[in-house]
């Protein structure tokens, strides 16, 4: 139409009017772009920013805290918890640039001995899985070569793809550790029961790993991402705060040597008398008595820390197998891991003489010069109630009373002392009474002991020599250390001292001395008396060869009376002029034919003394004879071996109850004083009978 | 109004005058593209060569080397060209068959680049000027004859077989649709008629209304072009693979609101847009600052393809006058296309934006071409 027009039009003409008709076109598809901005931007702002914002990494990370470390009262670390790393590949953040498969899944191949075949089936079928868990619980040491590899790939990498020709390469990329923490035990099963065990969960079970679980814990860190005041986003980490640590009261070295002749006697009488264990259960403490201190606590059988629920070291597999299929297996386990010396109740027997003479004492109602005849057996309630020598003990003195352990002397004390007095000293001695020591599982015993209502004559009598009622280990070795202390009753603790993650002291223990259970004086009175007890009478077994102390060995038949099964003990302390120690060993049930003979437990005590109080620069104060020396000699240097240790292993001669050197046949000199035989009650046991564990009583 | 106060000064042909508005304009929008660049690469390049400044450095070196192109090219007499046309043409056509040799540099599966030694050029870059040339050239020399049919295949010729080499040779289809574009322009401008570019127009419409209406309706997963059209019709359906640029693109533009986030403060650089310095650094600009950010960028443009016009209208010659045209339709041509592509208008190609995105011998040809037009400026009556 209009090109007849145009003809006539210069070409500068034609150009500029072409170039304002392009212009025009250029400006409208500018305005029109223009539009469409604003439009994109005024229809979708907020839905587009949602959308930007919801794709944003708003994942918290749990950042784990540190579990306090345990350690013994020298510093040596008893439980740890150590940071592992679990390997983790995000599939999706690798393939983020395809080039990064080929290294990322060499490099973890390599490193982590995986099949790269596997690896690449993983992530061809998963590509989009951001937390595919390689590896699990590695150190750091373990990860290194990875880290390494890593670092030394991307650089060359990086060198590589900076070149402009170079076929671009792929990365390591998408894969991150996360970190946790596990629980270590260097020492594997050492002092087990005290300890207790953490699993991942950082949930401690039994010990000290329970009772101070919140202690010990700390509060997980987090770093999350989230979006501030003006809508955008950012991360933040709020760190974690590491749990506290403990610093017990535990001499690590003093409970090896108490674990370790715990072990010996276990196994010198494994399998002997009957299929099983050296006893069912034997228990030590050692504590300090002037400071309630416990420097070491052991039971045995145990376990290792590092892997609780091993029961192969006591089982075959098909029993193992059979006790699943019961349903016995965690009964088993937790028989294992309960810990004795807090949970377990038994009847104290003659250790509890102690008790006895020190409230009649304390009272006035023994002043000492009294004297007591022993005929074998006192008459009380209707029962006969025989002594330990069935001869009887002849006329003894109240220090001869307890050192021959006889039981009639101590009927006649009871019964002087009287029922009401008994039950007040009881609790004074806290016996029925927690002790409060900081371990989970302590035993309640207050249903254990005897009332105002259940105690008659015949309970008086049977208490009086340690019979009828139940205590545990901490009970007794706390009672009795405040009768050797000058009467001050000490709560015994575990723990002395409390420190957060950067090493200062949060609370410390102090010594905490609950109630003065009898007078200083008393106290002497009674130290006199159990030092007789080792130096003339039936604890002498007990004694390290060069030292002096004091002590009162026991013999408990258990309820069912049928005496064949005894807990034996002995309780003591040294030096006995200033104690420093006060230790108590358990033996429940000892793996032999005739069990009733406390110096299976005084020779416990004995081959522990005999290490520990060198250990604690305590000076020896005896003479020594070169047969003492030899045999200290042989303590020291032979114990350590299990095959040695055979050569210490003794019969009982079935006559006299007296031990056999096997090789020489000769009765070994040291064992001569045991303690008590076995004493009937000639019973008609209905008649006593006035609750469940109050049953008979026999002993000592 | 502009055109009659040109009149009256039209008889004055001197050396001095010299488009400063054009030149400010070209070195802010280099100063904003580098800082964009660095805004938009810095988050990639710490992760992928450990220097958040890798591209920005690399960026300012071809940036140097360009402002030297630009001298160059701006004291060459524009007149020089004229008889070197055909060579300007076997140059661009051999670009072309060098990316068959080892000289071909591939990346992402397509060879786009060659190697000349210390530097890597684009050839569809290469291309581009060199058709400017010499179809400005070309006009001139077919005269009135443009007007026939004869004239007008012979006119396309050339750029049909530089298109259609860059297309087969490095699959490059949107540098293939510029250099038509840029020719088609150039005739345009040249020409008096109508009538055949609105054909060209509506046979350009008709043949893209098929493309999409056939790509909706089949199954194209297997041609990744058509796929693109069809992601391009309904982003939101692919939004984890094909329309996932798209869409992040438009979530940053639609983000950004009337003021912007700010600078620096772009989400989306942060790996939902992969190498957002490249093509999608418009995204990137309108959710840092925003519906006026993006409005002064397009204003700017506008004002240099102003300016060119207002050169081309003032050349003493016709080769003059078509030869800022070629380069003004080719900036006018990318700058819509890439923006049209980022607000999802058109079907996504990779298309940069002129003196913004990153790219070294985009931006040593774009300032050449600058050196060119200001060249003709010089030369032109005022």
């Amino acid at each position: 139409m209009a090109t007849k027009r145009r003809k006539g039009k210069s070409p500068r003409r034609i150009l500029q009017e072409k170039l304002r008709f392009m212009i025009f076109i250029i400006i409208l598809a500018f305005c029109g772009l223009g539009i469409r901005l604003y439009v994109i931007t005024k229809d979708n702002q907020n839905n587009y920013q949602k959308k930007i914002l919801s794709q944003q990494k708003y994942d918290s990370t749990t950042l784990p805290f540190k579990r306090g470390t345990i350690t013994d009262r020298n510093g040596t670390i008893l439980a740890v918890s150590e940071k592992v790393y679990n390997v983790i590949l995000d599939c999706k953040v690798m393939l983020d640039d395809e080039l990064n498969k080929e290294p990322t899944l060499k490099a973890l191949a390599d490193c982590f001995s995986l099949d790269y075949n596997i690896l690449n089936q993983y992530v061809e079928e998963h590509p989009n899985s951001q937390y595919y868990v390689l590896k699990k619980k590695l150190t750091y040491e373990e990860i290194q070569p990875f880290l390494e590899r890593e670092k030394s790939d991307n650089a060359a990498t990086i060198a590589n793809n900076k070149q402009e020709d170079a076929e671009k390469m792929g990365k390591v990329s998408g894969v991150w550790f996360e970190d946790e923490y596990i629980r270590r035990y260097p020492n594997n099963s050492l002092a087990c029961d005290v300890i207790g065990f953490t699993g991942t969960d950082n949930n401690g079970t039994y010990g000290l790993e329970e009772y101070y679980n919140s202690e010990l814990n700390g509060t997980n860190g987090r770093e999350y991402g989230y979006l501030n005041d003006d809508a955008t986003l950012e991360r933040t980490t709020v760190a974690a705060v590491d749990g506290n640590s403990l610093t017990t009261t535990i001499d690590a070295n003093i409970q090896s040597i108490v674990e370790k002749y715990i072990l010996q006697f276990n196994q010198e009488h494994q399998n002997e008398a009957r299929e099983g264990l050296g006893s069912n259960n034997t228990g030590c403490i050692i504590m300090n008595p002037n400071t309630g201190e416990i420097l070491a606590m052991a039971s045995y059988p145990t376990f290792d820390l590092n892997n609780p629920k091993d029961l192969s070291a006591y089982y075959t597999q098909e029993q193992i197998d059979q006790m699943i299929e019961d349903e016995t297996y965690y009964d088993a386990l937790n028989q294992l891991w309960r810990n004795f010396c807090i949970s377990d109740t038994y009847e104290p027997g003659s250790t509890a003489k102690a008790i006895t003479v020190a409230t009649g004492i304390e009272t006035g109602k023994i002043v000492g010069n009294e004297t007591y005849e022993c005929t074998g057996a006192l008459e009380v309630g209707g029962h006969t109630i025989k002594c330990n020598v069935k001869t009887g003990h002849g006329v003894l003195d109240v220090s001869g009373s307890l050192e021959q352990s006889c039981n009639v002397a101590l009927m006649k004390m009871g019964a002087a002392i009287g029922s009401s007095t008994l039950l007040e000293f009881e609790n004074i001695f806290n016996l029925g009474l927690r002790t409060n020591i900081d371990l989970a599982g302590e035993a309640r015993t207050a249903s254990l002991i005897y009332t105002e209502d259940t105690m008659h004559e015949a309970e008086v009598a049977t208490t009086s020599f340690g019979q009828g009622f139940n205590v545990t280990m901490i009970q007794m070795a706390s009672a009795f250390s405040s009768i050797i202390n000058g009467g001050y009753y000490y709560e015994p603790h575990v723990v002395n001292k409390i420190t957060n993650s950067s090493g200062d002291v949060i609370k410390n223990i102090e010594p905490r001395v609950i109630k003065q259970t009898i007078s200083n004086t008393t106290s002497e009175v009674m130290k006199s008396y159990l030092r007789a007890v080792v130096d003339e009478g039936t604890g002498a077994a007990a004694r390290p060869a060069g030292y002096s102390m004091g002590g009162k060995t026991g013999t408990a038949e258990m309820a069912g009376r049928d005496r064949k099964n005894y807990v034996v003990s002995f309780i003591g302390y040294a030096p006995a002029d200033d104690p420093q120690i006060v230790i108590y060993v358990v033996i429940d049930q000892p793996n032999v034919e005739d069990q009733a003979h406390a110096y299976f437990a005084s020779g416990v005590v004995k081959n522990i003394l005999t290490e520990v109080l060198p250990y604690l620069n305590i000076t020896k104060t005896e003479e020594m004879t070169i047969a003492e020396q030899e045999e200290v000699d042989r303590i020291l240097g032979t114990v350590t071996t299990p095959d040695d240790a055979e050569s210490t292993k003794y019969t009982v001669d079935p006559e006299t109850g007296e031990l056999i050197d096997p090789e020489t046949g000769e009765v070994v000199e040291q064992d001569f004083s045991i303690d008590g035989d076995v004493t009937d009650v000639s019973d008609t046991s209905d008649t006593l009978d006035t609750s469940e564990n109050t049953d008979t009583t026999t002993q000592n | 109004m502009a055109t009659t106060q040109k009149k009256r000064r039209i008889k004055t042909e001197g050396r001095n005058s010299f488009d400063f508005v054009l030149l400010a304009v070209v070195f802010f929008l280099i100063g904003f593209g580098l800082l964009m660049i660095y805004s938009t690469s810095s988050y990639e390049a710490a992760i992928d060569f450990n220097d958040s400044a890798y591209y920005l450095r690399k960026q300012m070196i071809s940036t140097l080397v360009g402002i030297l192109g630009l001298v160059v090219t701006m004291i060459i007499p524009y007149r020089y060209y004229k008889k070197v046309d055909f060579l300007a043409y076997i140059a661009a056509i051999i670009s072309i068959l060098l990316l068959l040799t080892p000289l071909g540099i591939t990346r992402n599966g397509a060879t786009r680049w060659i190697n000349l030694g210390i530097i890597t050029v684009q050839s569809a870059e290469i291309v581009k000027l060199g058709i400017i040339i010499f179809q400005a050239s070309y006009i001139t020399r077919l005269g009135k004859s443009i007007r026939t049919t004869r004239g007008l295949l012979a006119f396309f010729i050339p750029p049909t077989i530089a298109a259609g080499m860059i297309y087969l040779i490095s699959k490059n289809l949107s540098s293939a649709i510029i250099v038509m574009g840029i020719a088609v322009c150039m005739l345009f401008v040249a020409v008096p008629d109508y009538k055949p570019f609105v054909a060209i127009a509506v046979v350009v419409m008709v043949a893209a209304a098929a493309v999409v209406i056939y790509a909706s309706g089949n199954d194209v997963s297997g041609a990744f072009r058509l796929a693109r059209v069809k992601a391009w019709l309904d982003p939101e359906s692919y939004s984890t693979d094909k329309a996932f640029q798209t869409l992040q693109a438009l979530y940053a533009i639609g983000s950004g609101g009337l003021w912007g986030k700010g600078l620096g403060q772009s989400m989306q650089k942060r790996g939902f847009l992969p190498e957002s310095q490249n093509d999608m650094i418009f995204s990137i600009i309108c959710e840092e600052l925003g519906l006026f950010g993006a409005m002064v960028i397009i204003i700017l443009f506008i004002v240099l393809i102003w300016s060119c016009m207002m050169i081309a209208n003032s050349a003493v010659d016709q080769f003059g006058s078509m030869l800022v045209v070629g380069v003004m339709s080719h900036f006018a041509i990318q700058v819509i296309l890439n923006i049209a592509v980022v607000t999802n208008t058109i079907p996504n190609t990779g298309i940069t934006l002129p003196f913004i995105s990153y790219g070294g011998s985009a931006t040593l040809f774009l300032l050449s071409e600058i050196g060119i037009v200001l060249n003709v400026s010089r030369l032109s009556k005022v």
